[in-house]
């Protein structure tokens, strides 16, 4: 079944150019739903069904480690598994990201093939 | 600008990957770097700041007609006013840049963050650091016309 995605990223022209990379990607998802930060994707997890979350890590209000830590903390939602998208790639921040739960990290800028290579194993 | 001489290649490399890669837009290198751009009038201009063991600036300086068609490219929609998408467009193409900066420093043993892209826009404004700086600025020429990368760091 196709899975229903969410997108943390405070531009919203990143928000767009991931949903057309996921589109150009060729892979198989169902809706895509958007956060501007780490505080209105928790509330998009507690009200969607949402499958897989890809996030920003540099955002105001709620960053991308700090929605992690939350989501961890609350058991309806802490296995939806998240992949970071995200300028800051370095092995320090990636590495907090992972031990709180992120599956994988995709560097900006990115390619469809990139986009392709690195979430078609996790749709 | 001697502290840039090792730099500037990989600025000039993440620059043209970004606008390859993700505006959908062809760039090249528009000539030697320049030490001051003067006033930037019909500018608009992307900005994030680097804080840590070094401080300085990242800025991107578009004329506006380029940076609608950039964000035009970029999102692949017309844009005719410099609304809120090309603020958007414009400060992203600053986070990318400053996060492949960082990436430069980190490779170097710098630690620095990144704060938050902002932009600025008007017919008339300079920008200018009020700190003691080593400053490059490289000029890119894309369909539109030309536009600049600038770093500046402090000493």
């Amino acid at each position: 079944m196709a899975k229903n995605v969410l997108l943390v990223d405070d531009s919203s022209t990143m928000r767009k150019i991931i949903s057309r990379s996921l589109r150009q990607a060729g892979l198989d998802f169902g809706e895509i739903y958007e956060a501007g930060d780490g505080q209105e994707a928790l509330a998009v997890l507690e009200k969607e069904t949402i499958d897989i979350v890809l996030s920003d890590i540099n955002m105001p209000n709620m960053n991308g480690i700090e929605f992690l830590r939350e989501k961890g903390n609350r058991p309806g939602i802490k296995d939806i598994p998240v992949f970071m998208i995200s300028t800051e790639t370095g092995e320090d921040i990636i590495g907090e990201a992972k031990s709180l739960g992120a599956v994988g990290a995709l560097k900006k800028p990115f390619t469809p093939d990139k986009v392709n290579e690195v979430l078609g194993p996790l749709m | 600008m001697g502290s840039f001489i090792d730099i500037s290649d990989k600025l000039i490399e993440s620059t043209v990957e970004i606008f390859t890669g993700m505006v959908m837009m062809e760039i090249t290198v528009a000539g030697e770097p320049l030490s001051n751009l003067g006033p930037l009038q019909h500018f608009i201009t992307g900005m994030v700041g680097l804080a840590g063991t070094q401080k300085g600036v990242l800025a991107v300086h578009f004329p506006d007609q380029v940076a609608k068609e950039v964000t035009g490219s970029f999102l692949g929609m017309e844009v005719d006013e410099i609304n809120a998408d090309v603020h958007d467009a414009i400060g992203e193409i600053a986070n990318m840049l400053g996060g492949n900066l960082k990436t430069i420093f980190s490779n170097r043993g710098k630690d620095i963050q990144l704060s938050l892209p902002s932009t600025i826009s008007g017919e008339q404004y300079s920008f200018t650091s009020q700190a003691e700086v080593d400053q490059i600025i490289l000029p890119f020429k894309a369909p539109g016309g030309i536009f600049y990368v600038e770093v500046e760091l402090e000493h």
